[in-house]
């Protein structure tokens, strides 16, 4: 607990970090007596080592984006902030890779590189706000996972900052590599309950020559007819970046169509897309209908596909939740009829898309707030049954408490608070945001 | 039929005998165990108390148990082709060999994941799917006997990870015997992002020291609709290099970019798969494109334009695939070849980055002359992962140290320039005074830490991948436990 006497303490300690001392409400939480914001990575060090050792509690943010995504505590002593920690560390253009600042906002490093035609193959969502730092931390990941993996896929080097003030690397700066245990892979999606990510070095891709994207869109809302085409096309030669299903009320929002719709989209050389694309041309079941955006259509439409999910920036106006529900790959579609169903049950609106080559579903809930909470069961309920989980990526702070953000503990709950007990051995550390209370 | 006993009055050899259904299972005399008293890292060697051959998880589940329960070391295996130690019985280990766990358990193309035992030999799931157009991308050189349980302890590699990643980015679900004998299931059902650490993550790769594997769900891909393979000569091999990092430059994204030097070539071509690469150059790169058919004509010709560029003397796509195999071929064998010009060889297994090539190899150029070894070298140049050979004659007094040192000194030359220490071998025994090049000894602590919370009493596989004798971490250990 920090009392206005060690806040002064804290401030004469900290006499070159900015520390503010509003005592702020959220709405949804995550928030802190006062806010630090380190501009260096020393200054993270010292401010834990300082943390830990006097029992102060530490939340973690980068931009914000993820405030409504788990935490049953309103309140730390200290909520760090890295908005003011950002830059591009390295970046070898011949070696593929960057290193950056956990502070960098997406966009602005992506923005960077494609001076040189390349990107980070990550696609989060908000990228505009959310922090490379952040996106690492909550294994954020879209659509074109399909085509090029995730955070763990693609991040080949962490410099962590442990609850203790210790400076902890781990992997390094080449995209091969077994030296030790990987322990990139423990942090990459741990919400920041292990240390603070400091810096980041990822793989990166050449920007693709070419790009585009097809909707085909079913009439009939048969989604047996769905999952017949999207198997089709997963069994056949085409190498599509997403196959991501949009149910009815999404493709509404986002292409006025009020249909179930397919996205297949494309990125290689030209002559490679224009091929995909007639191959799927041939093969589309009757009665569907087939639209196409191609280079900056395409990336347009995908620039507002990534900034329609609710996030930790938005004024809360009405009640929303972000439920992210992950099956086997083909059930993802099972998962979107079924949300229809919920939908209507619980008198809730709810726009959702799903991958149906990795089995990653997201989806916006919007009402009442005891028919959001109903839906959110009725929905893992759901997810469970088809073998999967449902996580509560983003919900305001009173909700939360209403319910589980991370599903049942598994059997393996007890290696990690073995581990949570290691490496934050005071619990320090984002406390209770993550499974089962860690 | 054979009649076996139970030739010992040694308690642990007939309790362990008992949970795997009898003398059949287990190996325990002296003349049994010289099998298995070491990898295919061949330098050090050390008996096993015995082996046992469990069938099943339960079984496994029961020896782990027993073995724990009694303070006896115990490790798990595979095929042996490790090539840094990591299944060698430094401490007189129960090896749990997993040669009788090799079911294919479920194929499901739709989803794309196969369930395998752990024993399952890694070319045999592709064979398996390979009429319906699908295969299991990690392809280390030693596939056609190497089990994906191995593979996983080891985060195998191979030369079309550049593309496809390595064993861990394959796979989706584990059962898993703890090191008390508990069995745990992680990525159930093979769903992606599990809630929870990624302990899928972080068992993959970690050799055999946080838990036996029972049972793998791997992600499957389909076939490329086309492939083509370049073959490219260079008089220099700084030229070779250069054209390595112009390809990626390029924005072209190779299924395999593999290189190997003069040494390298003199060895494959005296060995059994010869394909007629001249002996007077520097360096040969085969580089290999797949994906759709229609847009790999365009990389070929880009492939071919920047060879040119760098001065290549001759470079050609291959004519058909018989010719693309043989190529492979000969490539895939390089190790062995080793032997067709040199009694002994010692594989190293650096990374670097990429635009680090010439300057690394004329560091190992030096080393070699220094300490009077040949050095052969081969690599998947495409993500900066070295392989140089150590070529020596283990008859002569003092050659394994000198080749034991130059192969250290390789991999401080990568670690120096920012890469590191093993890509896909491993550290094993071999490599563990050498994680000092790239870890500091609380980054050390910070793994060993995690070791401690699966396998608390360090009798699973103990001895491997961390420095030994680690006095100072140890000791750090306990300033903080104080």
């Amino acid at each position: 607990m920090i009392t206005d006497e060690s806040l002064t303490e804290l401030k004469a300690y900290f006499k070159d970090i900015q520390i503010s001392e509003e005592d702020q409400h959220h709405p949804l939480g995550n928030s802190g007596r006062v806010t630090i914001f380190p501009k260096t990575e020393q200054e993270i060090l010292t401010v834990l080592a300082y943390a830990n050792t006097n029992g102060h509690s530490v939340f973690i943010m980068g931009g914000g984006t993820k405030r409504g995504f788990g935490g049953m505590l309103e309140k730390a002593d200290i909520l760090l902030t890295l908005a003011q920690y950002t830059g591009i560390v390295e970046h070898n253009p011949g070696d593929m890779t960057i290193t950056v600042k956990a502070g960098t906002s997406f966009q602005e490093i992506q923005t960077y590189l494609a001076r040189y035609k390349q990107k980070i193959p990550l696609d989060p969502y908000n990228p505009k706000h959310a922090t490379i730092g952040g996106i690492v931390s909550a294994n954020d990941s879209g659509p074109k996972r399909l085509g090029y993996g995730s955070a763990r896929d693609n991040v080949i080097g962490l410099r962590m900052v442990y609850p203790d003030g210790t400076l902890i690397r781990s992997g390094g700066k080449v995209v091969k590599n077994v030296a030790g245990y990987d322990m990139n892979k423990l942090f990459i999606g741990a919400m920041g309950t292990l240390g603070v990510v400091s810096q980041v070095t990822i793989k990166l891709r050449p920007i693709a020559k070419y790009e585009s994207i097809l909707f085909v869109s079913f009439p009939e809302r048969n989604v047996e007819e769905i999952r017949a085409f999207a198997a089709k096309v997963l069994d056949s030669m085409i190498e599509p970046i997403t196959l991501e299903i949009l149910n009815p009320s999404l493709a509404g929002n986002l292409t006025n169509n009020n249909q179930y719709i397919l996205l297949i989209s494309f990125e290689d050389v030209k002559s490679s897309v224009h091929y995909q694309e007639d191959f799927i041309k041939k093969i589309i079941p009757d009665k569907t209908t087939l639209r196409s955006l191609s280079q900056n259509e395409a990336k347009s439409f995908w620039d507002h596909f990534y900034h329609q999910q609710p996030n930790g920036l938005i004024n809360v106006t009405t009640t929303e939740a972000v439920l992210k529900i992950g099956v086997v790959n083909l059930d993802a579609i099972k998962i979107l009829q079924e949300a229809e169903l919920i939908a209507d049950a619980c008198h809730v609106s709810i726009e959702a898309h799903g991958g149906l080559g990795t089995g990653i579903c997201y989806l916006t809930i919007r009402g009442a707030t005891e028919d959001i909470l109903s839906a959110i069961q009725h929905m893992r309920k759901s997810a469970v049954k088809h073998g999967g989980y449902a996580v509560v990526k983003h919900l305001p702070f009173s909700l939360r408490k209403e319910i589980n953000v991370w599903g049942e503990k598994t059997a393996a709950h007890f290696l990690f608070e073995g581990i949570k007990q290691k490496i934050d051995t005071n619990i320090i550390l984002n406390k209770n945001r993550y499974v089962g209370g860690i | 039929m054979s009649v076996l006993k139970i030739d010992t009055t040694d308690k642990h050899i007939i309790n362990l005998a008992a949970i795997v259904g009898g003398p059949g299972s287990i190996l325990y005399k002296t003349a049994d165990l010289l099998a298995y008293d070491c990898d295919g890292f061949t330098i050090h060697k050390h008996l096993p108390k015995a082996v046992v051959f469990p069938k099943n998880t339960e079984e496994v589940s029961k020896l782990v148990k027993y073995c724990s329960d009694q303070g006896l070391p115990f490790l798990a295996r595979g095929a042996g082709t490790g090539l840094s130690g990591g299944a060698i019985p430094v401490n007189g280990e129960v090896i749990i060999s997993m040669v009788r766990m090799k079911k294919l358990i479920s194929v499901d193309l739709e989803n794309r994941r196969a369930v395998v035992e752990p024993g399952f030999v890694n070319l045999k799931l592709t064979n398996s799917i390979s009429d319906r157009g699908y295969y299991y991308a990690p392809d280390p050189s030693s596939q056609y006997c190497c089990t994906i349980g191995g593979n996983v302890a080891e985060n195998a590699g191979g030369a079309h990870c550049l593309k496809y990643g390595v064993t861990t980015n394959h796979i989706l679900g584990l059962e898993v015997v703890l090191p008390n004998g508990e069995i745990i299931e992680i990525g159930r059902n093979g769903v992606l992002d599990e809630p929870g650490y990624d302990l899928l993550g972080i068992l993959t790769g970690s050799e055999g020291t946080l838990g036996i594997v029972t049972k793998i769900t791997v992600r499957l891909l389909k076939n490329p609709e086309g492939k083509q393979t370049v073959l490219a000569y260079f008089d220099k091999v700084e030229d070779g290099s250069q054209a390595v990092s112009d390809i990626i430059s390029a924005g072209i994204v190779p299924a395999a970019l593999e290189m190997m030097d003069k040494t390298a070539i003199e060895a494959v071509e005296a060995a059994a798969f010869p394909v007629g690469h001249p002996m007077d150059i520097e360096a040969v790169l085969l580089i290999e494109v797949d994906g759709i058919a229609a847009g790999i004509e365009e990389q070929i010709n880009q492939i071919l334009a920047v060879c040119k560029k760098s001065n290549v003397r001759e470079v050609r796509a291959a004519m058909d695939e018989a010719e693309r195999g043989r190529w492979w071929a000969n490539r895939k064998t390089g190790f062995g070849a080793m032997g067709a010009i040199s009694p002994d060889y010692l594989v190293q297994d650096g990374v670097i980055p990429r635009s680090k090539l010439p300057e690394v190899l004329k560091k190992i150029a030096q080393i070699s002359e220094e300490s009077g070894l040949r050095i052969a070298n081969i690599f998947h140049a495409g993500d900066g992962n070295l392989h140089p050979l150590v070529l020596f004659d283990a008859r002569k007094p003092g050659e394994i140290e000198k080749a034991l040192e130059a192969g250290s000194l390789c991999l401080k030359a990568c670690a120096d320039v920012g890469g590191t220490i093993t890509g896909e071998h491993g550290v094993g025994i071999e490599k563990r005074e050498e994680m000092r090049f790239v870890f500091k000894d609380v980054e050390i602590l910070a793994q060993t830490n995690i070791r401690e919370v699966f396998n608390p009493n360090n009798l699973l596989n103990a001895g491997k991948l961390f420095p030994t004798p680690g006095r100072c971490v140890e000791i750090k250990k306990e300033i903080n436990a104080k």
